[in-house]
């Protein structure tokens, strides 16, 4: 029900502090943004000076920036897809009754609650090569191996992404099985139907749509993994693990290039505008 | 009726591998520094809880400032969120304010990456004074904040009935006083939900106040992960500080559960 007309006014006040904040806090920032990727602006001199767009042909041509937006795309497609199907798979053992369920239930949503940058501390305490439990573990069965070698950083760092965001779509996607009505198992079950098939044709198309919008809030949010890396490897070995936003905080606050990661920025964004509509749609907002 | 015993095993196995690092951290934490310096599995434990002394400021560290700076800028943003995005929400839905399109840009910012803003506002706060203070990361965070908040608003005020502002109207109640005492106080439940979900992401965030905070407002994010690089290798009192710095959002959600799980699910998919 919405009501129109002389409320306009007092309409207008209510989310006048909404409008103020997105004034402030994105429309001055995205102008703010585009003009500094068009300057030069180091950290180390004090003058800005127009750069045309010299910044965005400084990151076109360099091969790291292609590389950190080829590992984040690979590296958050990967996690998108495990977390998703560790995630149903939890789910559907979760729709059932068992013993302990409501203290399990509480447990498996523990690392919802705790800091990525928290947490790549403790997977620095509990990795560490001398005092780690997990590679302690792994020598008593004669495996000495570094879990931070390049042959293996890809897989270690799915995994520990894996163990703080699955849970969320777990939640995600038991939510959405709560809301298939009973009735259907009841009636797939009285035409005999095995419980393989009631998942494939049953679950799976109806939980459809809620898994693509899962897929997708997953995928724009391991498109942005900074805090975990960052703290874990920094980017390393090399620039193997540098995902873009490592990529553009490096180039702003340690090497001090502010023009050329602004550029890069814009650029990402560009690259991403295609599917934003896309992504939007999926939600279909309405104000009835 | 089957007992199910095998998914309390699986599931088990899950959570336990969900909760290895906490359970890590934890088990460092007690441990004797001479205890950790010899191996992860020799048992000698210390029951003068000296590293989480150590944590609380015994060694020196700052990190009861860190602790104290992210109880403001948490609770703080939970404040102004609920401030801004209510009366939005409101305006949205009952009054036809900015439509659908409004929660679309809203939206639009949640896919926009955060990474994009972080030289703008440097800037910006750097303009307005308030870089490293627990204002801009109030800031920072209410932006990062603001659309889970109206999404969450606008479908609970969706489901509230519209009979009670009605009669509410009939009898002459402003807009105004209409949302202060009907609305607001019904909406207990998305409060809570937009409370304690605002609540993990501002504690929980790293990447503005790395850029934003140099020493007066660092929060336990930073504190701890600086911890890991500056102090070496105390590991003893860096697993007391992480622990100690999950404890209030951990404690915190679990007892509000029940609305974490309804916010996260009401926001990511009815929208």
């Amino acid at each position: 029900m919405i009501r129109q007309g002389k409320d306009k006014a007092s309409a207008f006040v209510l989310a006048a502090p909404l409008l103020i904040l997105l004034c402030i806090l994105v429309i001055w920032p995205i102008y703010l943004g585009i003009r500094t990727s068009l300057s030069n602006d180091l950290l180390s001199e004090f003058e800005i000076t127009p750069a045309g767009f010299s910044n965005y042909r400084a990151v076109i041509s360099e091969p790291n920036f292609w590389n950190a937006l080829r590992f984040t795309t690979i590296f958050a497609i990967v996690v998108t897809i495990f977390e998703g199907v560790l995630g149903f798979l939890l789910a559907l053992v979760f729709d059932r009754k068992f013993p302990g369920k409501r203290t399990l239930f509480s447990m498996v949503l523990v690392p919802i609650m705790i800091a990525p940058s928290l947490m790549a501390v403790m997977y620095r305490l509990i990795l560490n090569e001398n005092i780690g439990i997990i590679p302690g573990f792994l020598q008593n069965f004669g495996w000495d191996i570094s879990i931070y070698d390049q042959k293996y950083i890809f897989f270690t760092l799915v995994i520990l992404d894996a163990i703080q965001y699955t849970s969320f779509a777990f939640l995600l996607i038991y939510a959405g099985l709560q809301n298939i009505p009973q009735e259907i198992y009841e009636s797939a079950a009285i035409d005999g139907a095995k419980y393989r098939q009631v998942v494939l044709r049953i679950t799976l198309p109806i939980l459809k749509p809620a898994l693509a919008i899962i897929a997708m809030l997953r995928l724009i949010d391991s498109f942005r993994t900074f805090d975990t890396i960052y703290i874990l490897t920094g980017g390393g070995p090399g620039t193997t693990t540098q995902t873009i936003g490592i990529y553009i905080y490096k180039t702003a606050f340690i090497t001090g290039d502010f023009g050329m990661a602004s550029a890069a920025s814009v650029i990402l964004v560009i690259l991403l505008a295609p599917f934003m509509p896309k992504i939007i749609k999926q939600f279909r907002l309405d104000v009835k | 009726m089957k007992r199910n015993l095998w998914a309390t095993f699986v599931i088990g196995v899950v959570a336990f591998v969900l909760m290895l690092p906490l359970l890590g951290a934890i088990y460092t934490s007690l441990r004797t520094d001479n205890a950790i310096a010899s191996g992860p599995f020799v048992w000698e434990f210390d029951y003068g809880f000296t590293h989480y002394q150590n944590a609380m400021g015994a060694a020196g560290y700052d990190f009861a400032s860190f602790f104290r700076n992210s109880i403001l800028i948490s609770s703080g943003t939970v404040i102004l969120t609920t401030l801004i995005s209510l009366p939005a929400a409101y305006s949205i839905v009952r009054l036809g304010f900015g439509g659908a399109w409004l929660l679309r840009i809203a939206l639009g910012l949640r896919i926009l990456p955060a990474v994009f803003f972080i030289i703008p506002f440097y800037k910006l706060f750097t303009n307005l004074g308030m870089v490293d203070s627990i204002r801009g990361l109030v800031l920072a965070n209410t932006f990062v904040n603001v659309t889970l908040a109206l999404l969450i608003f606008s479908s609970s005020i969706k489901e509230l009935p519209y009979e009670i502002e009605e009669a509410a109207l009939v009898d002459g109640a402003s807009v105004f006083r209409i949302l202060r005492s009907i609305i607001f106080p019904l909406m207990g439940p998305g409060v809570a939900a937009v409370g304690v979900l605002t609540f993990i992401f501002s504690w929980s965030d790293y990447l503005f106040a790395v850029v934003l905070s140099s020493s007066e407002a660092t929060p336990v994010t930073v504190g701890a992960a600086n911890f890991v690089t500056s102090y070496g290798v105390r590991w003893g009192d860096i697993s007391a500080a992480v622990t100690l710095s999950i404890l209030p959002p951990l404690i915190f959600a679990t007892l509000a559960q029940k609305y974490l799980v309804k916010g996260l699910s009401s926001g990511a998919i009815k929208g």
